[in-house]
């Protein structure tokens, strides 16, 4: 009778252990299942997220808002300035005067990208034996004339690199011109220079250095415009000049019609 | 006499459009020479003779009457700045020491810090009733008084934003009720069409 009982309460306890281990089985092969399920959506979905702090498949406790994975941006084709200059007439012809001037601020938008299309098209490829990165190619215009037209280009190798933007009917000339005819800004004998006033191509300009940025020359171009160098680890200051005057600056002058 | 006023109406038009005109075609043939800062130049003329048109239009719908204060129509002035800051359209009435005066801005930097006055309930009205929020033909807008410290004249400016254009109205030794009912004779709908 003792022995019959000792086998049932051994085979109770096996039972029981068996119990809990295919319990401990069925979460640890429901866990798996859920990673893989969630591993496989991350990698349809581009998603980053390690999967442990996720609530549902979803990825996210909040819903299922999806992400964004496609659409190809917007469309970059500057306004057509004749099809607005024909609207603007048509518009104020009929006393629709804010619409003429919608049109004509489109046009103008759609002249100065062209217009700023030409000089990055102008510059050197090549400066100092850095290859352009026509990646970061880029003109902004706001279209309204005073705030003017930007016009930016890179230039990169390994660690060296050449920024070179210019700024047309730019807010930033009245600042600019506060330097040149500001004393305190100009060269000084004793203690680190970091001012300094220069020529590029017979236009006056000024050369500044910091150690934390490296060079940059800003040279004014006319009326109002500037024309603007960075330049990070480049080794001296006549290698900076030299890269700097790789540029047509007359013909830049030329094409944003400044005097 | 009303042959005279129509002719000298016309006469300014066709003026305003001659210059119009002149810019357009200058800016049509510029381009199509390739002189693109030429015609870029042409188009700012055009932007200039567009801000004018639209101010001198504006001016017209402005009451010539605020209650006894009469517009002082030898002062209406119109400022263009070319592009960003548009255009500034000035009239004024009566004389010192009561008068008013409409100031409209068109893309006015000031429309952003009086949108958000009017967007955060607690910061539309002072305790001290010296600022509130109302409304104006429908537009929500701010009014504001400020008492002289010599002469205790209370003084208010209304202060009506139509999308990126601000309309203020001035009123010196005046009262609450009465900018109010003057404010209410500005075709504000209006102006803010024509300005948008």
């Amino acid at each position: 009778m003792k022995q019959t009982l000792i086998i049932l309460f051994c085979g109770f306890l096996s039972y029981q252990a068996q119990g809990q281990l295919l319990n401990k089985l069925k979460q640890k092969a429901e866990q798996a299942a859920s990673n893989a399920a969630e591993k496989k959506l991350n990698e349809k979905t581009g998603s980053k997220s390690g999967g442990t702090t996720t609530t549902g498949p979803g990825g996210t406790s909040s819903g299922h808002n999806p992400s964004n994975t496609g659409g190809g941006g917007l469309i970059s084709t500057p306004p057509d300035v004749k099809q607005n200059l024909a609207d603007a007439e048509a518009s104020y012809k009929t006393k629709s005067y804010g619409e003429a001037r919608y049109a004509v601020q489109q046009a103008m938008l759609g002249v100065e990208m062209e217009i700023g299309n030409n000089i990055l098209n102008s510059l050197p490829e090549t400066v100092s034996s850095l290859p352009t990165e026509k990646s970061a190619d880029q003109v902004t215009s706001t279209g309204y004339g005073w705030a003017g037209l930007t016009i930016h280009r890179e230039y990169l190798k390994d660690d060296k690199q050449l920024r070179v933007t210019i700024a047309n009917n730019s807010a930033w000339m009245g600042a600019y011109n506060m330097y040149l005819s500001n004393a305190g800004y100009s060269q000084t004998t004793g203690g680190t220079q970091q001012f300094k006033q220069i020529k590029v191509k017979g236009h006056k300009g000024m050369i500044e250095y910091s150690e934390g940025s490296g060079y940059k020359i800003s040279v004014a171009i006319g009326q109002s415009s500037l024309i603007m160098w960075e330049g990070v680890n480049f080794a001296s200051e006549p290698e900076m000049m030299k890269a700097a005057e790789a540029f047509d600056v007359d013909g830049i002058k030329k094409q944003l019609g400044e005097q | 006499m009303k042959n005279i006023v129509t002719l000298f109406v016309l006469t300014i038009s066709t003026t305003a459009f001659a210059q119009f005109g002149t810019h357009l075609a200058s800016a049509k043939a510029e381009y199509s020479k390739g002189n693109l800062e030429a015609s870029r130049f042409a188009m700012q003329q055009m932007m200039t003779e567009l801000d004018m048109q639209i101010g001198k239009e504006v001016l017209t719908l402005l009451p010539a009457k605020l209650d006894a204060l009469a517009a002082n129509t030898k002062n209406d002035n119109v400022m263009a700045n070319t592009g960003l800051l548009g255009c500034v359209i000035h009239r004024d009435y009566g004389t010192e020491p009561k008068d008013a005066r409409i100031e409209i801005m068109t893309s006015s930097p000031l429309v952003a810090s009086i949108n958000a006055i009017l967007s955060i309930p607690m910061m539309g009205n002072s305790s001290d009733g010296t600022q509130k929020v109302v409304k104006v033909a429908g537009y929500k807008s701010v009014l504001q008084k400020s008492v002289d410290s010599e002469t205790k004249k209370e003084n208010y400016t209304l202060q009506i934003p139509l999308n990126s254009t601000l309309l203020t109205l001035f009123a010196d030794d005046s009262k609450e009720a009465e900018i109010l009912k003057w404010a209410n004779t500005i075709p504000v709908d209006k102006i803010a069409k024509m300005v948008q």
